[in-house]
């Protein structure tokens, strides 16, 4: 029998399709591991904690979205994909762009305030070096 | 006595020619305190110079060459100077032109004077893709409404108003040229030129060829980009 099968009903097959119990359970021990080495991290002061917070959204996110199936389903939804496992690597993908960006603000920030510190010590530096060499000339 | 102004030399691996540069300096005798800006050279850079009685500031580790100027300014605010001079440490500035940047600086003509090698004809000849890249950024600051027609060079003359300006956080840290002028017009300062003689380098720029001079070029359109958004203050 040769059936032809409309784009939309195709798309409707995917997102009703049951979810797997396996991919969820993946889900949560993955968020419970990001959690864990998280938090190893900041006890060993590997990681501060100002930079924990977006590990642990990520993490959060991760859980509810396993957990609420139906959440997840309305958001591939809402963007127009086919599948939720497109939705998930649109929103990893989305993540890891914005934590890109983020880190580039800090770096450039961090940047300007080496060099201020280094042209300071850079001058406090020639300033000693100026009364050592008058004190010894008196 | 206090000097007349602080002539800023910044200076990465230049023992080949910083007691030359020093030495010329010396002879044409400008009234300024020279200070060497070493931005972490390995060369022995600082102790040449400060064995020719130059102020040796050293950074502990390579910066950039819009660091090192920075420093410079720094340096001369600490000091409480109201002019400034700016010349490479390549052999390339004639010292005896000192004289003409900072005289309309000194007359309260102009906040910022520029070396220029093209305002009238001599006989400083350039390599025809620089011509390209000048003609380019010359063609960009004038249409954000600033005339100059040697903005990449590095030979230049400040007063306090100019130097109060680049100590701030805009200045790049790594090729401050067109970009900088364009926002210290922006900023309302009374940008000038002069024109000087410029000698031939004695090494090659680092930003010739290979991938920094792409990114050079990248970085000084987008940065004129936006120093052209910014509204000229009065």
């Amino acid at each position: 029998m040769n059936k032809t099968i409309e784009l939309n009903e195709l798309r409707e097959v995917f997102l009703s399709a049951p979810e797997s119990d396996s991919a969820r359970i993946l889900a949560i021990s993955f968020s419970i591991l990001l959690v864990a080495t998280v938090l190893w991290l900041v006890r060993h002061r590997v990681l501060r904690e100002e930079y924990t917070p977006i590990w642990m959204g990520a993490a959060v996110c991760l859980v509810v979205a396993s957990v609420s199936f139906d959440l997840l389903n309305t958001i591939t939804r809402l963007i127009g994909a086919w599948t939720t496992s497109s939705t998930i690597f649109f929103l990893g993908e989305l993540f890891l762009f914005l934590i890109c960006l983020n880190y580039a603000v800090r770096l450039s920030k961090t940047s300007l305030r080496l060099k201020n510190l280094a042209q300071e010590m850079a001058l406090l530096k020639a300033q000693v070096e100026q009364i050592e060499s008058d004190s010894k000339a008196a | 006595m206090k000097a007349r102004a602080v002539l800023i030399i910044p200076a990465f691996n230049e023992s080949a020619s910083i007691e030359r540069v020093l030495q010329g300096i010396a002879e044409a005798q400008t009234g300024c305190e020279i200070v060497v800006i070493d931005d972490g050279s390995s060369d022995g850079t600082s102790e040449k110079a400060a064995a020719e009685g130059a102020k040796v500031i050293r950074h502990p580790f390579n910066l950039g060459y819009g660091a090192a100027l920075q420093t410079g300014y720094k340096y001369a605010l600490s000091r409480g100077a109201s002019f400034l001079v700016q010349m490479d440490a390549d052999g390339q500035h004639d010292p005896r032109e000192v004289e003409k940047l900072l005289a309309p600086i000194e007359a309260g003509e102009f906040d910022l004077v520029v070396g220029s090698r093209f305002l009238e004809p001599t006989e400083y000849k350039m390599e025809p893709i620089r011509n390209v890249g000048r003609w380019l950024f010359r063609s960009l600051v004038r249409l954000a409404g600033l005339k100059v027609s040697d903005p990449t060079s590095g030979f230049q003359a400040m007063n306090l108003r100019a130097l109060e300006d680049y100590v701030d956080d805009f200045f790049p840290t790594d090729y401050p040229d067109v970009d900088v002028l364009l926002t210290a017009y922006r900023h309302g300062l009374r940008v000038g030129e002069c024109s000087v003689h410029m000698l031939k380098a004695t090494r090659e720029s680092t930003l010739h060829g290979g991938v920094r001079s792409i990114y050079y070029v990248y970085k000084m359109l987008l940065s004129t980009l936006s120093a052209s958004a910014e509204k000229r203050k009065s």
